[in-house]
């Protein structure tokens, strides 16, 4: 009903591969879009600075890890510290002189090769060992930033970023801030759903599905899997750029710990593995969850609705948001997006359940 | 000491006017906001420094209010992550926060430059940028007690007086190895040249819990003293590891975080004597805790459990919020009503010896110093409580501007 | 250098390695009989000393019986664990059951510290504070008890898998499918190690709780304990026991040497080192079992 799928027949193959081959998705999209870019004239800035802006920085984030896990089916529990190389060599380079535009791109390519020696693990082994080698390299970069002053910056350890311009474009306001993360977001979005659509994106689900039999079929799964780690941190250290100079603004190391690496994971496991609306949805979950029971139990407590300690309000989001991880991998291990499908799938056929879609 | 009397009787009257009348209702409140860190790092002192905090604001409310305004307080927990923070923050200040506490170094730096466009006041105290004692560079970031550079040269300076003096001496840093951990050594080493001491710093990996192998290293060192330098459950296992390899219990010295918790995880009277610097009074027996006592906490009014009343971090938690309320008190005195961050930064920067009634050292904060002097004292436990040793006094500010000023300069040039 | 110096490191360093066996006895006992790397192990040993705490401090019990009730109610807990999250997980990617107990692990962080209280406890086990001196030798003695208990518990496990029921945990640790057609109810076996790696975190509480006094910073321990058990194998008890000490002392040693140099604490470095060498020479530990792969 909603979708009127009746009279769509594909004729051509690039009709039917298009990204968005029905009429009303596309529209949903547009409608997003329009949504994202207006955004600055009808949020308020404490939802424009605090909600959408942290929100569309982590999605790259998670979506730059989902290439990695989902597309190439390498784990990674050491993402944070992908971000904290892009975000300091940025800032080390603005500093130094470099327009913003060539820091990025440093920033990115430095993550990349870092990257790839973290990569280089994964030749060795998979899984759960991958797991544990991402996270041992995890502690070692951090503590490599926590004790050479030159990176962290001196005996406060923080760094603040310069100002800079991007394309002309002084980055200052929330709105130019807010613009620049929506670029690099929506940037990194399209990126990921046309790489699917590519040789370079089935060779990686081929390395994922099972790299044995990738290498039988001319897949070199060596080349394959260090390119997925290179693409991964490249875009990875852009998005810490980015977290740095449009969001945070001072960086110190404990903006990049174990703990944010662990949520990066949570965001593409929750948000559904390898699914490119799942990182969004992932991320808006892991992120912002916690901040919104925060201020729900805050506000219910003001009233003195809950006779309990303040210590125990204080830990309550924690425990609901480890229940709910818990509750999406048992109950839906293929995560938000998964649940966002169901529900199209719903409507596509609405009100005739029965008939195929 | 004086204003402060003169203060609740003013209070008193304006509470007999409330009661008359309706006028107090009608006033506008001010609103402090406590985003603080009750599920992470910070575990270790948030709770009794924030039932400090609350409990003293429930004192100022019951006693009428600053000029009849009443504070509301707006409370979040951040986790210690920054972007928690920074949405508290961003929240509070719309729903008209002028002053914001953290308690958390992360998001605290990750809220100065915020703060300092936003113009609402930053109160740091024992946390935080130490560099923000300079008040051209950071108008609105309020250390408002002794910095970890001042707390070092104290320590430094009681060695010096009254333990046989430091020269030629060999003292021992242990730290944990973190920005936090390192920052008393550049003021420490500067000592060590005038001085003419032996300094060697050991360092724990975080978060401390296991440091035999630094604490062997440090017994054949074989220091006069030793200055622990961490923070939380690293602290218990640091004194423990002292008095295990040797180390006197009088020559063990602590930055501010060693408290009554920290005795009784050590256990027995093994840390009798152990020394620390405090920046604010412990204990049940100073006037404002009486008064707290009296119309908070008897009424059941209380935030927490009773027992914490009166340990070392619930009275820096109230000795902060005296300060706020003595310098918003004084700006509303001077500007009026509605108190806004800017008023309430002059408010602080016209506080002058101001010491919430004997609980903590006279402290006078100026446009320049926003550290109030660098105050405390040495105190030891003697079993059952923190007893001063001293009164309260700075040592060797000069060094620590010095590091104020480098570090504030290198924050002007962007750092 | 000073021999008796390297001699107190590596003594020190190795009770307190085998301090982390004990938290890595939890892992391996999951691991080996379901093939779960329970990285929540760390969350269990906190959850362990807050129960021994509230048993003994809350309630008055004394500390004997309070260890006693704490054993049995997280040898429950293991056991409600498995059946309730983990055993809904089989066949399941890898990556989702790691990502499930990190959950579980966020969820125990927030009720073991939210319902009695976030500011550190004391755990006061009643031992010695002193050290025992041979020479210039400080041997702290918390940890000789600590690594003496580690030792005890990897050698009851040892003897554990001889009985009848550890031969059924063997069993279930080869084959799965196999253990089944020969009438071993798989179930019970995994539950049955989930609740063995229950008391183990008991153990690994009452010890650390008492080093270190209790709150949410034991699940930090998790760290250490992972070195342990990539190095010693997975799958491999004596490896607990081995990497332990091997880890302990390699952890002891060279920050004792090399943290004066560089001025920082190196000993996460060490650890950290150890995870990835072993994964990159040698995947399966010392004696972990090598997986064999099918196309």
């Amino acid at each position: 009903m909603f979708y009127r799928l009746s009279g769509i027949k594909h004729t051509r193959y690039a009709s039917s591969r298009a990204l968005w081959p029905v009429t009303a998705d596309r529209r949903i999209m547009q409608l997003l879009v329009a949504l994202a870019l207006l955004a600055p004239f009808f949020l308020s800035d404490l939802y424009l600075t605090s909600y959408m802006l942290p929100w569309l920085i982590w999605t790259a984030a998670a979506l730059s890890l989902t290439l990695l896990m989902g597309m190439a089916g390498q784990l990674h529990f050491g993402f944070a510290a992908v971000l904290a190389i892009g975000a300091y060599t940025s800032i080390h380079l603005t500093r130094a002189g470099v327009p913003f535009e060539f820091a990025l791109l440093g920033a990115g390519l430095m993550s990349a090769f870092i990257g790839v020696i973290f990569g280089a693990a994964a030749l060795r082994v998979k899984g759960l060992y991958l797991v544990m080698a991402t996270l041992a390299m995890q502690y070692l970069v951090e503590w490599v930033i926590i004790n050479v002053p030159a990176i962290s910056g001196g005996a406060q350890a923080t760094l603040s970023t310069p100002d800079v311009t991007f394309l002309f474009m002084p980055l200052q306001s929330d709105a130019s801030l807010y613009y620049m993360a929506l670029l690099w977001t929506v940037v990194v979005t399209l990126l990921l759903l046309n790489i699917k659509r590519t040789s370079f994106g089935r060779a990686l689900v081929a390395v994922r599905d099972k790299d044995f039999a990738a290498a039988v079929i001319g897949v070199d799964p060596v080349r394959y899997k260090l390119l997925a780690f290179f693409a991964a941190s490249f875009l990875g250290g852009v998005t810490g750029a980015i977290l740095a100079f449009c969001y945070y603004q001072a960086v110190t190391p404990e903006q990049f710990g174990f703990n944010v690496s662990i949520q990066l994971v949570a965001m593409v496991l929750v948000g559904g593995l390898g699914s490119v609306i799942g990182a969004y949805l992932g991320a808006g979950f892991v992120l912002l969850l916690p901040i919104v029971l925060t201020n729900v139990l805050a506000f219910l407590a003001t009233y003195e609705w809950i006779p309990i300690s303040f210590n125990l309000i204080a830990h309550i989001p924690l425990m609901v948001y480890g229940a709910l991880i818990i509750g999406v991998l048992l109950y839906e291990p293929l995560g938000l997006a998964k649940i966002y499908d169901n529900l199209r799938k719903y409507f596509v056929v609405w009100p005739f359940r029965h008939t195929q879609s | 000491m004086k204003p402060f009397t003169r203060w609740l009787a003013g209070m008193a009257g304006a509470a007999a006017l409330g009661l008359s009348g309706t006028a107090q209702a009608e006033k506008e409140p001010i609103k402090f906001a406590l985003l603080q860190d009750f599920t992470a790092v910070y575990t270790f002192v948030t709770d009794e420094y924030h039932q400090g905090q609350r409990d003293y604001l429930r004192l100022v409310n019951e006693t009428g209010g600053i000029e009849g305004h009443m504070i509301e307080t707006i409370v979040r927990d951040t986790a210690n992550e920054p972007q928690r923070g920074l949405e508290a923050y961003n929240r509070a200040r719309r729903e008209g926060a002028v002053l914001v506490d953290f308690f958390s170094t992360p998001v605290s730096r990750a809220a100065v430059n915020r703060v300092l466009s936003d113009e609402v006041v930053m109160i740091t105290a024992l946390h935080g940028r130490g560099d923000a004692s300079e008040g051209e560079t950071f108008p609105f970031v309020f250390p408002m007690m002794a910095t970890y550079w001042s707390q070092a040269t104290v320590l430094a300076d009681y060695i010096d007086q009254h333990q046989g003096g430091l020269e030629g001496k060999r003292i021992a840093l242990v730290h944990i190895d973190s920005p936090f951990g390192r920052e008393p050594i550049p003021v420490l080493r500067d000592l060590a040249e005038k001085k003419d001491f032996e300094l060697r710093a050991f360092a724990y990996p975080s978060p401390g819990t296991e440091q035999s192998a630094t604490w062997s290293d440090l017994r054949r060192y074989r220091p006069d003293h030793v200055i622990i330098w961490g923070a939380g459950g690293g602290q218990q296992v640091s004194v423990r590891e002292a008095i295990r390899n040797g180390i006197r219990q009088e020559n063990i010295l602590s930055v501010v975080w060693l408290a009554e918790t920290d005795a009784r995880n050590v256990g027995g009277n093994h840390m009798n004597g152990v020394k620390r610097f405090e920046a604010v009074g412990t204990g049940t027996d100073h006037p404002i805790i009486q008064d707290i006592m009296e119309h908070v906490i008897e009424p059941g009014r209380g935030q927490g459990s009773a027992n914490n009343v009166g340990t070392t971090y619930y009275n820096i938690g109230v000795a902060t919020m005296a300060v706020a309320v003595e310098a918003a008190r004084l700006a509303m005195q001077e500007f009026g009503a509605p108190l806004t961050g800017e008023k309430l930064r002059d408010g602080f920067r016209m506080i002058e010896n101001f010491d919430a009634r004997g609980m903590m050292p006279p402290i006078t904060i100026t446009a320049d110093d926003h550290q109030g002097g660098g105050y405390g004292r040495v105190s030891a436990w003697n079993g059952e409580a923190w007893e001063p040793l001293t009164d309260w006094y700075a040592a060797h500010q000069d060094i620590v501007w010095e590091e104020i000023e480098k570090d504030a300069a290198g924050f002007r040039e962007g750092r | 250098m000073d021999i008796q110096f390297l001699i107190e490191l590596i003594i020190n360093g190795a009770l307190t390695g085998l301090m982390y066996s004990l938290v890595a006895l939890g892992i391996v006992l999951i691991y080996k009989s379901s093939g779960v790397p329970n990285l929540a192990q760390g969350a269990m040993v906190m959850i362990a000393a807050y129960l021994i705490w509230m048993f003994a401090h809350l309630l008055g019990i004394p500390i004997v019986f309070a260890i006693l009730l704490a054993i049995v109610g997280m040898f429950l807990f293991g056991m409600v664990t498995e059946r309730l999250l983990l055993r809904k997980m089989v066949g399941q990617p890898i990556i989702m059951v790691v990502m499930l107990t990190l959950g579980l692990e966020s969820l125990l962080r927030g009720l073991g510290p939210g319902l009695l209280g976030a500011s550190p406890k004391s755990l006061d086990l009643g031992l010695d504070m002193m050290p025992i001196i041979v020479g210039d030798v400080f041997i702290n003695r918390e940890y000789l008890v600590g690594g003496i208990i580690g030792g005890l518990m990897v050698a009851g496990a040892l003897l554990f898998f001889r009985t009848r029921i550890g031969t059924k945990l063997r069993a279930v640790s080869d084959d799965h499918v196999s253990s089944w057609s020969v009438g071993i109810s798989v179930e019970r076996a995994v539950a049955i190690s989930w609740g063995l790696a229950g008391i183990s975190a008991v153990a690994a509480g009452a010890m650390w709780g008492s080093v270190q006094g209790v709150d949410w910073t034991l699940t930090a321990l998790l760290f250490p304990a992972v070195a342990v058990v990539i190095l010693g194998g997975l799958d491999s008890i004596y490896g607990v026991f081995v990497a332990g000490l091997i880890v302990g002392i390699l952890g002891s040693v060279i920050p004792g040497y090399v943290d004066p140099l560089v001025g920082g604490g190196t000993r996460d470095v060490v650890t950290s080192l150890i995870i990835l060498l072993t994964i990159i020479f040698r995947p399966h530990g010392i004696f972990g079992r090598e997986d064999i792969e099918r196309v």
